[in-house]
């Protein structure tokens, strides 16, 4: 203890509460029961496609996988390559951002913060809460607006952001009910039909 | 990979089972710390219950570079937040007198009745926020970055919560030494 806890009574008063509790084998065993009920906890999807996997071809699909993939190469090489030797690279380019790698049911969402900062990231369901894994960029560098864009499956989704390492809501959209960790998360829906 | 991190993806991969380490291996601490904040055991089992259960089904969400049992506790403590503000203070009178329980023998491995009684009415004067911070501190004797991040208040705000429950039991003592 420091020197303004340093107390005789203040000591007996933290040993006594470190002695353990008789707690109820019964009520210990009842825990255990109601998650029996409950639906099984599961990897989310973000953990699925993050994680690596094993896979296992057979010979001939083996061979026609290998020619498919020499097959792309020859083809952007050819559209790539100009007759002067220089690669597009090379070439100053101004392209639109393309969603054309989607799947159907998924839609690019931008979320967008306000505020000052020296580091923002965006968690949510999407990401497996991971902090570290949709960092967020400011707008302009001396800015006060930071964003992030990203493909989203359609449904109701539960995110916040971690702002120099505070969890904060969203202000501007709707709050999620409380889930029981204490931080506040904010809700965005995804698509025609999802709710809250 | 921790144990508990290893039970995780036992549940994770299906097997319910593995679940039931996990809550042998922390239910009695938790139960520990559920005592303290609240006061009773029956509120103290219903959130140890609501705790195991938002864990089980949050379970998915747990990052394995976090500590499990530093995750569970915030779980914990904002059950046990929850169930102190729904539910209505209730008071008991005690006859014991401190001053003898301060100065007998400790050679009790359990709490008894009476000293349990005792100390817990001792704690629950305390604001409820110094007897959190104070219980984290001591009795959980976890370290102030611990706690604030379990908690989500700053360190030195931590501090002066811990001092000033240290303060109000001394000022107790004061009062009571002498009688």
């Amino acid at each position: 203890m420091t020197d303004a806890e340093d107390h005789p009574y203040v000591e007996w008063i933290a040993r006594e509460a470190r002695r353990p509790v008789a707690t109820d084998p019964a009520a210990r065993a009842r825990v255990m029961e109601f998650v029996r009920r409950e639906p099984a906890p599961r990897f989310s999807v973000w953990h699925r496609l993050v994680q690596p996997r094993a896979l296992s071809l057979s010979p001939l699909a083996s061979v026609a996988l290998a020619a498919g993939l020499v097959g792309i190469g020859i083809f952007t090489g050819l559209f790539v390559l100009r007759r002067d030797g220089q690669t597009l690279a090379e070439q100053p380019l101004a392209v639109a951002p393309t969603v054309s790698g989607l799947p159907a049911s998924d839609t690019v969402v931008t979320f967008i913060f306000a505020g000052k900062a020296s580091q923002v990231s965006l968690v949510g369901d999407f990401n497996g809460w991971d902090a570290k894994a949709t960092p967020m960029t400011k707008v302009v560098p001396q800015g006060t607006y930071w964003s992030v864009t990203l493909p989203l499956s359609a449904g109701r989704h539960v995110y916040a952001f971690v702002v120099d390492s505070q969890w904060v809501a969203d202000q501007h959209a709707p709050l999620a009910p409380d889930d029981g960790f204490g931080r506040p998360n904010s809700v965005r829906l995804v698509g025609r039909g999802s709710s809250l | 990979m921790s144990d508990d991190a290893a039970d995780v993806q036992r549940v994770l991969a299906g097997d319910v089972d593995a679940y039931a380490a996990l809550v042998d291996r922390y239910y009695d601490r938790c139960a520990r710390f559920a005592v303290r904040m609240l006061g009773n055991r029956d509120d103290a089992e219903d959130a140890l219950q609501a705790t195991f259960l938002r864990a089980y089904r949050a379970l998915n969400r747990y990052q394995e570079r976090d500590r499990f049992s530093a995750w569970l506790y915030r779980i914990l403590v904002n059950q046990c937040r929850s169930i102190a503000a729904r539910r209505a203070h209730r008071e008991r009178v005690f006859v014991r007198e401190e001053a003898v329980l301060l100065n007998a023998p400790d050679r009790r491995q359990h709490w008894s009745g009476e000293d349990e009684e005792l100390v817990q009415r001792v704690l629950n004067e305390l604001d409820p926020l110094l007897r959190e911070a104070f219980l984290l501190k001591y009795i959980e004797e976890m370290s102030y970055e611990e706690m604030s991040a379990l908690t989500g208040v700053g360190v030195s705000a931590l501090k002066m919560r811990v001092k000033r429950a240290c303060d109000r039991l001394r000022d107790r003592w004061e009062r009571i030494k002498d009688d």
